[in-house]
């Protein structure tokens, strides 16, 4: 499948787990569709673990000029306060708008389980077709444990009260994956 | 508190309670229409057969090589930090998580979903001990609440309304809770939840796979209490069954592309997680997780080593044998199973919480195939299910005198079909036309739901010879399995397939030694008999002689199809013959259709409006769904559909005797479907059902005639063209 068939999957299905998908430039533009999410909802803060050089500084830019804190480590002493969760990912699975997360560490845990919304970034690259497509690399991840890998697809749901599907129940209420077009990560 | 009955008649009460609770008979089968088109629209594109065909494979490796999975996988969880225990038993897991809570200073436990932690009754245990345990999956938090089991193993609540969710968290918070602001009541669980999550010390998950090469565990869930459950506690153990043993990541992806996709009709949960090794923890001292893994034995690999029944090792607790169980439907989980729910739970309980849990749920099946046609990992469950049924019987040593008369019958057809015959006369102060005015004594009351036909003056063999015509130079020479009602109830309907093979030149005969299928035994659990009367029909009809068996009777098919391999496995004479007699097999509607190739010229026009009823063992059992749809409209009608065409119609043999509550209530829904479609006839291809369907429609003075499809089909038919 080509990486552009792929790309077109990846939305379609997004759109049927409630994911919203954006393509984004570059990371810098990332960051001020994080911040705008999170000012529209009304948030405070962006916590986004393992960022480093670059693309640091242009997350400390936006959230400046937009009046949010930043949380960068040690998560757990901010679980309550974090608005928007913004973590890059590891792959993307077309077939189940997917993406792929090494969650190993556990500020990264938190950014994506304890936000309201989680702001996902994937490079367009790294979309592949199924789950199967990725045995090998996930198996090679296992190997270097500890590792903890999540494949997230939407919101946090339940329909356990009727049948009704409700989101949000226990994690993000929202998922935003941002495609940045081009990149090889 | 769990409480299943231990014998039929707690049960059955149990079961005509459940039938007055509206909301349950509405919400089950909403979803049960809902459930219907969501896996469709999941698996489209998808060759769902070579799928489960592939999953059954290779759990069936895994199932045969579970001590050596384990060892590969505690050297590699350990490896990475994991303290792996085995637990023979329930008590034993229970006991050793309870421990590792005392030595780590545990006092508060938040738990993610798991079945294996409800089989082992491991809240209660823990709790005992002192232990505060909060479930935090939302349904089994209500459910924790209310102190019930779950009544279906996906959607634990399912059974509950909103008014009853909202009257228990009101009682929870002390705030009025409005029963139709559903999204509010979920923000509750998460407020009331979210405390829990950040005060607890353990966390106790299951796990979906071990993955033995890496040690790795892998969690499906949806609402993400699994993640928090496995990262914000000190402490995790995981609780798992040893048959969630896979060889490597390959194979736990095999399953997750068909786990959620039965489950819930989902392409994918919305959370996977994969978890190996103790991982980073900043609440614990040293800024490691302290994990733990559980495998549970509980019986499992004394069922491994089970030549019948490990099959049912290969559950990947999908609940989808639930979600399309015409019983169910009707009287949910909490009727239908015990901890375990739908048809594998009538398998597993037996084996994991014991005979007495098991004795009268395991009767409660109709045999219809709609579990088996949806598995994901292949399995027989309703064989299974007899198997279960039978072992119980037998281990029981008290067999019902039903039971006891069949095999009597049975074991010799002269005598069996002298009785038949003097049923016919025996029943002449009794009988009103073709029905039966009043039923003996031991059918009345309950079973008065329907009409029950009155036996043929003359059954279809002794007419034979007088009605077949000899063909000179036959294209086919075919052999037709009568089944006992076409050939002593209902004799019009083998008078009809002449008819309508009058000008194919077909030689059609009637080898006189065959006698009952053996389904009614098999059904009541009588394996012996079935077998006995399997040899009986193989040594009358030998397939070699003929170009095609037919049958009039789906089940009866269905039976020599599936039945007999299995019965007559050990035979070795006759192994080959089950396997012609399999090739050669061929129902009314596919004969007539595919063999005979019949033209819409042969048929008079404007036949009027039918619905159809699909039976269980010719849409599922047989496989058949096109031919008789299309020979309906060879032959002239106007094919309506009805809802449910391919739900069963409650008959289910003797299954309608013993349980009448729930084969009423089925044949009701199946007649209401069929009348709204405004059809003038209802037709079907198989005598059992046309006796359901027909003394029920008898019975509540309802319009649409009920027929054999051979016979619908004969009436349109113009007259033969005459050679020569």
């Amino acid at each position: 499948m080509k990486q552009d068939d792929a790309l077109t999957l990846l939305k379609e299905r997004a759109q049927a787990v409630q994911t919203i998908t954006a393509e984004v430039a570059d990371f810098r533009a990332a960051c001020l569709y994080a911040v705008d999410v999170t000012q529209r909802q009304g948030g405070t803060s962006i916590a986004a673990p393992g960022l480093s050089g670059k693309d640091l500084s242009h997350l400390k830019a936006a959230c400046k000029t937009g009046g949010l804190k930043l949380f960068t480590k040690n998560l757990r002493e901010n679980i309550g306060q974090i608005s928007t969760g913004l973590t890059i990912a590891d792959w993307g699975i077309a077939e189940t708008a997917t993406l792929v997360m090494d969650s190993t560490s556990e500020d990264f845990r938190i950014a994506t389980m304890l936000c309201e919304t989680h702001v996902a970034i994937l490079p367009g690259s790294k979309i592949v077709q199924d789950a199967m497509s990725l045995e090998n690399e996930l198996t090679s991840a296992m190997k270097a444990a500890p590792r903890y890998f999540a494949f997230i697809s939407g919101a946090s749901r339940t329909a356990d009260i009727e049948r009704v599907l409700t989101i949000g129940v226990h994690g993000p209420r929202e998922l935003h994956l941002l495609i940045v077009k081009g990149t090889s990560g | 508190m769990i409480k299943t009955p231990h014998d039929v008649k707690t049960y059955r009460r149990d079961l005509k309670n459940a039938l007055r609770n509206n909301f349950l008979g509405a919400t089950l089968d909403n979803f049960a229409t809902a459930y219907r088109t969501s896996r469709a629209t999941a698996f489209s594109g998808i060759d769902f057969d070579a799928l489960a065909h592939e999953i059954a494979a290779g759990k069936d490796q895994s199932i045969a090589h579970l001590p050596e999975l384990l060892e590969k996988f505690s050297t590699q969880a350990e490896k990475a930090g994991v303290k792996v225990h085995f637990a023979r038993t329930a008590f034993e897991a229970n006991s050793i998580i309870a421990s590792i809570a005392k030595a780590s200073g545990v006092k508060q436990i938040v738990k993610g979903k798991s079945m294996t932690a409800e089989e082992t009754f491991l809240n209660a245990h823990l709790e005992k001990e002192g232990f505060e345990v909060t479930e935090t999956d939302l349904g089994e938090w209500i459910i924790q609440l209310r102190n019930e089991g779950p009544s279906h193993m996906v959607m634990p609540a399912i059974h509950l309304t909103r008014q009853e969710v909202a009257e228990l968290f009101t009682k929870v918070t002390g705030k009025p809770q409005d029963p139709d602001d559903i999204n509010g009541m979920v923000k509750v669980a998460r407020k009331e939840l979210r405390r829990k999550f950040l005060d607890a010390e353990m966390g106790i998950s299951g796990a979906n796979f071990a993955i033995a090469e890496t040690g790795t565990i892998g969690l499906v869930t949806n609402e993400g209490n699994g993640r928090l459950v496995t990262t914000l506690p000190r402490v995790h153990v995981a609780l798992v069954g040893v048959d969630k043993l896979l060889p490597d990541m390959k194979s736990a992806l095999r399953i997750l592309k068909a786990l959620p996709r039965n489950a819930t009709g989902q392409l994918i949960s919305t959370y996977v997680t994969w978890i190996t090794g103790a991982t980073e923890c900043k609440s614990s001292p040293d800024s490691k997780k302290e994990m733990h893994i559980v495998f549970l034995d509980n019986g499992r690999l004394a069922l491994a080593a089970d030549p019948a029944f490990s099959e049912a090792l290969r559950c990947i607790r999908c609940g989808a044998c639930a979600n399309v169980c015409p019983i169910y439907k009707l009287v949910g989980g909490h009727n239908y199973g015990h901890v375990y729910i739908g048809a594998i739970g009538l398998i597993l309980t037996y084996f994991y919480h014991g005979r007495r849990n098991a004795r009268a749920i395991v009767k409660n099946c109709l045999n219809c195939q709609a579990c088996k046609s949806v598995c994901p990992t292949g399995i027989d469950l309703p064989h299974l299910i007899k198997e279960v049924h039978r072992t119980v019987l037998n281990v029981e040593g008290k067999k019902p005198v039903k039971n006891l008369l069949l095999k009597k019958a049975l074991g010799n057809r002269r005598m069996f079909h002298f009785l038949l015959r003097r049923a016919s006369l025996a029943q002449k102060p009794f009988s009103e036309g073709q029905y039966l005015r009043h039923l003996p004594f031991m059918f009345s009351g309950e079973q008065e739901f329907r009409r029950l036909p009155a036996i043929a003056k003359v059954p279809l063999r002794d007419m034979w010879e007088s009605i077949n015509r000899r063909v000179e130079n036959p294209r086919y020479r075919v052999a037709l399995f009568g089944g006992c009602l076409s050939d002593f109830v209902y004799p019009e309907q083998g008078e009809a397939l002449l008819q309508l093979c009058g000008d194919h030149e077909v030689q059609l005969e009637y080898p006189m030694e065959q006698t009952c299928c053996g389904l009614p035994a098999q059904m009541m659990g009588e394996r012996e008999t079935a077998k006995d009367v399997a040899v009986q029909n193989l040594r009358a009809i030998d397939p070699a002689d003929y170009d095609y068996i037919l049958t009039l009777c789906a089940s009866c098919g269905s039976h020599l199809k599936e039945n007999y391999q299995k019965l007559l496995s050990q035979e070795p004479a006759l192994a080959v013959k089950v396997s012609q007699l399999r090739d050669k097999l061929i129902d009314f509607s596919s004969f007539i259709v595919k063999v005979l190739k019949v033209d819409p010229e042969e048929f008079r026009r404007l036949g009027g409006k039918v619905a159809y009823h699909s039976p269980c063992h010719l849409c599922r059992g047989l496989g058949v769904t096109k031919e008789p749809r299309e020979l309906l409209s060879t032959a002239g009608f106007e094919y309506v559909p009805a809802k449910d065409e391919d739900v069963c119609c409650g008959f289910g043999g003797s299954y309608s005797i013993d349980f009448p509550e729930i084969s009423a209530e089925l044949l009701k829904r199946k007649l209401d479907n069929v009348e709204d479609t405004g059809a003038e006839t209802l037709v079907t291809d198989c005598p059992g059902c046309v006796l359901q369907l027909r003394g029920g429609m008898e019975k509540r003075g309802g319009k649409v005639k009920v027929k054999h499809i051979a016979e619908v089909v004969a009436e349109q038919k113009k007259q033969p063209r005459r050679k020569g």
